[in-house]
């Protein structure tokens, strides 16, 4: 053989590929092109679409296509990095499928709710919408109006959102799909510290010696971070990093204590490590005395479930009190926790008792800085809160908290759960910057921001996400918008709930988005949407940093951006026809107007002129309203937070920097909050200032292990665990659609261990159905993929609309949090 | 089946035009089930028989790349290939020093850099997970066309209008 | 006590005064052949994975680890026992392998990989006598199943074909050199060549 063997690799390859195209490779074919004209790309900077992360990408542009993207190096986040999913940014928005009419459910020209999906013009798309919101407004008030939103809404979509529904309509009915992934982390932010969001940021994992991952499978999920966990890992070799989770992952790639827990005993393990704290003297009693109180919670708090559901009978605090709690003193917490001894939460886990201590010792050993991570293995969670409240206990007994390396760290899956669901507050409980609707005092500064009557917001909590599917099936939420989401493939319990309820024929359902999707499918209405760079905006990534981004390419042509369709449908409401007149008469210079001059059109959110967006620059929306509506909304909305320890710096700095973390005070970011000397908010003289609570001190909680809503029993024998992989994000509406991230991963199969197949007598590649008391799924057999689960649970992922693991988990919640258990429900799997 | 629908989707997607009144006025309707692309055409309670499991392609041939910083994908299987805190099978060919004898490309010069872009002697520990970015194939067909242009397509075609003129 | 060791001792050394040489020759033969097929029963039973496997310690680490292997599922169903690859087929090796395994039993006794996090830390070690005992014998052990002369080249991938077609067929590498790790999990691989 004369040729080397690169050279026949090389020629074997280009016939290959040649002969799978179908043409004859010529003699010389150059294709270069030199002139710069021509090859010239431009570019722009934004923040990704998928995850809470939040890398900057670096976007090219030619022709009014993208036909490029890659991490940005400039960006702090990432430096130059992007995860598989990042680096397939371009093509998510090329779909062939993507929608560009609006389709409604007619029959012979007329809608039906049974009809067959029609293209129509967004004109008479919006008829039927306002006629609908109408007589709903008409015949049965405000609260049977409602919309469900997204933590992946621009600020500024979000903002819009929340002014149209609480102050436009009335209702507290407006709920985000966050409350699916953060609810929980947000309750247990709010009960400890009394102020949302990480004190810490990302810079702690180079400051670190260890890292606790406390079920979170970062190396999928959050792959950016798991590079900079890695990187401190393998250049600092004293850094240690401790997996938890209920099955093997890739995560456990990098671990040097690895743990498999049994569901729900994270409650266990993480009081045996306070107790552990506290049995070896290593209490840091100087910063217990100073920065902290002990309450003990109320306990047997129900599941979250429907009212009747025998778990909820049987709950003795299953009502409005479940939040509850009394001040202890710090003996009583010790006594509390004694009971969770080593022999005690090894049992009840199943981790060996040496490595618990090894675990114990990161955080209780005062020379080891630590971080603990963590995102739906603790927030969803019927204890979510508690898992929340509990690690900042082992944080806060050792001090260990808001100085370089020292971090319990909420990690979020959206990109912008932080900036637009928790920061906006578009749940339905919450006003912007952590105010609630809830306080009379909160709704009076948002009415006086939004310079509207007193009592326009209405004091009642409106449904949250899980609720809205349980009132559309009972018929009493019966016009409902959803926006910038896929919850009829992400809600649990699909069969029971959410199917029935968006199928109700009392209701009307209007679903925008820019695919086809499996919630748009279950619709009445169907609204084309633009997507990401589509449309400009802001996101807020997990350790608060805001992110803007311009407009780049057009929206395919007839479909719109979430702002367009908000503010645009905003103009087919007249105030009379919406508000009570008594609530007119208090402000009578309202009358007349519709809700966009209300709302949007007003002398504080069209304040800034079209002249500040330069002639070349993209900007669908505020051309077609006349003024520059991103930077009006998100100027009114920072007024919430400017002073009161939610700072952002004006509008116009975010399209130069690359992301700032909040608050931004005299244009200095913050990156360890309540630490004096890192927060301006932290008073003089306190060291720590939890200036979230009225006294300073955040709150260490006596909470117990409660079981899950449902085990596995004789007939229901398996755990199962749902979750996401690398390549799909959430509900793979658009991953699905990029060939590459498609064939990498094309169906979601279920995860489960050699041994439990073969007692099964199933396979690798079996066709199998999972079976649960509430629906089932097929799907096949994988013993030998990357998750690896224990005997007696198996994982599925979500992401595939073809097979729907979501008709077989329950919607068992939270009772605190509100946030659905998506990593435990009881079902056996049977052979088709 | 499948293409049925999607072109009966694709032909919802043109009558945009109609909708922004730039062509004559005709519709086009579909069943719920035919929206769905990604759903084998199944109404939401249904479900049709999940597909096989298909096999990593694995022809060792190189697939193009979208634009230069796409990561290529992997054209071999990497079953039992182990990448952890102890070991990386992928650099046992795709290192530097090994190429010569495994003929496998060297990975990038960027994956020497740290996160200042200084070079290091060996892989940069933040590149150490090469399954972050590089994904196999499997043997399934896209159940979607994605309609990326190429930036080249777009320089020939628009080269090819320049000399037509 | 001394006194019964003495009568025992002197009952077995002295000549058979009760029977008959034929007898004893023939005994003697029977009880050989009971005590030599007792003894490779024993053999035998040891050598099969069922026993292996009876020691968490391999039940739990490598046993665990060797199901998602190719080696333990694949195409056509024939599988690998631990003895098929840790156990000499010869006899004297064999032999040899098991009164080196004796130093086991005594790890075993002595909890020396009773947990997860003994045996990674052994888990070199361990590997280092497999790669050795595989590279003297030219990996005999792989080549009992995998045999080079019956290899079709054009029904492997191209890198196989490449590198089997050559520093395999020209005796410069042995099997045991590429596929390290291929039934288990491999050990920290820093110096390791090739690596």
């Amino acid at each position: 053989m004369t040729i080397n063997r690169r050279e026949f690799i090389k020629a074997n390859a280009i016939a290959a590929a040649a002969a799978v195209a179908g043409i004859s490779v010529p003699v010389s074919a150059s294709n270069l092109i030199t002139s710069s004209e021509l090859t010239k790309l431009k570019w722009d900077k934004a923040p990704c679409r998928f995850c809470g992360t939040g890398c900057g990408v670096n976007v090219g542009v030619m022709d009014g296509k993208i036909v490029a993207t890659h991490g940005d190096i400039k960006s702090p986040v990432n430096k130059g990095l992007n995860c598989v999913k990042g680096y397939f940014l371009s093509k998510i928005m090329y779909g062939k499928d993507r929608l560009t009419t609006p389709l409604l459910r007619m029959t012979n020209g007329q809608y039906n709710k049974n009809g067959d999906f029609t293209s129509v013009s967004w004109e008479k798309a919006f008829d039927v919408m306002e006629e609908k919101a109408k007589t709903t407004l008409n015949e049965k008030g405000p609260t049977a109006v409602g919309m469900f939103g997204s933590g992946q809404w621009t600020v500024q979509e979000g903002y819009a959102a929340v002014k149209l529904m609480k102050a436009g309509f009335r209702t507290n009915n407006i709920d985000p799909n966050a409350r699916h992934c953060m609810a929980s982390a947000v309750g247990g932010f709010m009960r400890t510290f009394g102020i949302d969001e990480p004190m810490g940021c990302y810079d702690d994992i180079e400051a670190t010696d260890a890292m606790v991952l406390w079920g979170s499978n970062m190396a999928e999920m959050h792959p950016i971070l798991w590079t900079r966990v890695t990187d401190r890992r393998l250049s600092a070799p004293h850094v240690k990093v401790a997996v938890l989770s209920t099955f093997k992952h890739r995560s456990f790639d990098l671990a040097d204590n690895s743990m498999i827990f049994t569901p729900q005993t994270d409650l266990a393990i993480l009081n045996f490590i306070a107790h552990y704290i506290i049995s070896t003297g290593r209490v840091n009693q100087d910063f217990v005395k100073k920065h902290t109180n002990f309450r003990l919670g109320e306990t047997d708090i129900g599941y979250g479930l429907r009212p009747e559901h025998p778990l909820e009978q049987n709950a003795k605090n299953n009502g409005k009190t479940a939040g509850d709690s009394v001040p202890i003193k710090f003996e009583e917490y010790a006594k509390f926790v004694s009971t969770y001894t080593v022999e005690y939460a090894s049992k009840l886990s199943g981790v060996p008792e040496s490595n618990l201590i090894a675990l114990a010792e990161l955080y209780a050993d005062p020379k080891t800085k630590v971080i603990s991570f963590w995102t739906m293995g603790f927030n969803q969670h019927t204890r979510g809160v508690w898992a929340n409240n509990l690690v900042y206990n082992i944080h806060l007994l050792t001090g260990k908290i808001s100085t370089p390396g020292n971090s319990p760290f909420s990690l979020t899956g959206q990109p912008s759960a932080c900036g637009t669901a928790r920061e906006v507050g578009t749940f339905s409980h919450r006003l912007p910057a952590d105010l609630v609707v809830a306080n009379p005092k909160h709704r009076a500064i948002a009415e006086k921001i939004w310079q509207l009557p007193e009592g326009t917001v209405p004091s009642e909590h409106g449904y949250h996400a899980v609720e809205q599917n349980r009132k559309l099936k009972d018929g009493e939420l019966n016009f409902y918008w959803v926006q910038c989401n896929n919850n009829m493939q992400a809600a649990a319990n699909i069969m029971e709930e959410a199917l029935p309820g968006y199928r109700n024929p009392k209701n009307f359902i209007v679903v925008s988005d820019p695919y086809p999707t499996v919630t748009a499918q279950a619709a009445d209405l169907i609204l084309p949407t633009a997507m990401w760079v589509e449309k400009e905006g802001v996101y807020g990534n997990a350790e608060r940093r805001t992110q803007a981004w311009h407009q780049m390419v057009k929206a395919p042509e007839g479909a719109k951006s979430d702002l367009w369709q908000l503010v645009e449908f905003s103009k087919r409401f007249k105030v009379e026809e919406v508000w009570p007149e008594e609530l007119i008469a208090k402000q009578p210079s309202v009358r007349g107007k519709s809700l966009f001059e209300i709302l949007y059109k007003n002398d504080s959110v069209a304040k800034f002129s079209l002249d500040e967006i330069s002639e070349d620059q993209l900007n669908d929306e505020a051309r077609e309203f006349g003024f520059y509506i991103q930077k009006g909304l998100f100027e009114e909305y920072a007024t919430f937070g400017r002073g009161h320890g939610h700072d952002l710096a004006p509008y116009d700095m975010y399209h130069k920097e690359r992301g700032l973390r909040w608050p931004v005070v005299n244009g200095k970011e913050t990156l360890w909050r309540y630490k004096e000397g890192s927060d301006p908010y932290a008073k003089k003289g306190s060291g720590w200032d939890f200036y979230g609570k009225p006294d300073g001190r955040a709150v260490i909680f006596a909470l117990p292990y409660e079981p899950a809503a449902e085990e596995p029993d004789e007939e229901y024998d398996l755990w199962l665990s749902t979750g996401r992989v690398l390549e799909h994000w959430h509900s793979g509406s658009m991953t699905q659609r990029v060939p590459e991230l498609y064939k990498a991963m094309p169906d979601a199969l279920v995860y489960m261990h050699p041994d439990d197949a073969k007692s099964r007598n199933m396979r690798r590649g079996d066709l199998v159905k999972l079976v649960s008391r509430r629906g089932e799924v097929q799907t096949r057999v994988e013993t030998r993929g990357r998750n690896k689960p224990p005997k007696g649970l198996v994982f599925m992922p979500w992401f595939d609309a073809s097979r729907l693991v979501n008709k077989v988990t329950l919607d068992a919640t939270d009772p605190l949090s509100k946030q659905t258990d998506y990593k435990k429900c009881a079902i056996k799997i049977v052979k088709v | 089946m499948q293409s049925v629908i999607l072109r009966k989707v694709i032909k919802l997607v043109s009558s945009a035009l109609i909708a922004s009144g730039i062509l004559f006025s005709y519709t086009v309707t579909c069943a719920e089930n035919e929206v769905a692309t990604l759903r084998d055409a199944a109404k939401i309670a249904e479900q049709k028989e999940p597909n096989i499991i298909p096999k990593v392609i694995n022809k060792d041939i190189k697939q193009g790349r979208n634009y230069p910083m796409q990561p290529p994908v992997i054209p071999h299987t990497i079953r039992s290939y182990e990448v952890n805190k102890y070991n990386n099978k992928c650099m046992s060919c795709h290192s530097r020093q090994l190429t010569e004898e495994s003929q496998a490309p060297m990975v990038s010069v960027t994956h020497y850099m740290n996160r200042d872009g200084n070079f290091l002697a060996e892989i940069s520990p933040r590149r150490y997970f090469c399954n972050q970015c590089h994904v196999t194939q499997q043997d399934a067909k896209p159940l979607v066309v994605n309609t990326f242009i190429d930036m080249h397509s777009l320089m020939k075609q628009k080269t090819a209008k320049d000399n037509q003129e | 006590m001394k006194k019964l060791l003495k009568v025992g001792w002197d009952t077995l050394s002295s000549p058979s005064g009760y029977y008959s040489l034929g007898f004893l020759v023939l005994g003697g033969f029977i009880a050989g052949i009971i005590f030599w097929g007792g003894f490779n029963t024993a053999l035998e039973v040891t050598n099969t994975e069922e026993f292996c496997i009876s020691c968490h310690e391999m039940e739990n680490n490598v046993y665990e680890e060797l199901k998602t292997t190719i080696h333990f599922t694949n195409r056509s169903g024939v599988r690998a026992t631990c003895p098929d690859c840790h156990v000499p087929h010869k006899w004297t090796d064999k032999i040899a392998r098991k009164m080196q395994a004796s130093k086991e039993v005594w790890a075993k006794f002595w909890g020396t990989i009773n947990t997860r996090e003994k045996f990674q830390a052994h888990r070199r070690e361990l590997a280092e006598h497999e790669w050795a005992r595989l590279k003297a014998n030219d990996s005999l052990e792989c080549r009992n199943c995998h045999n080079f002369d019956y290899m079709d080249f054009t029904e492997q991938s191209q890198r196989a074909a490449t590198q089997h077609s050559g520093a395999l067929a020209n005796g410069d590498k042995t099997c045991i050199d590429c596929h390290k790790g291929i039934a288990h999990q491999l050990p920290d691989m820093k110096g390791v060549e090739g690596w």
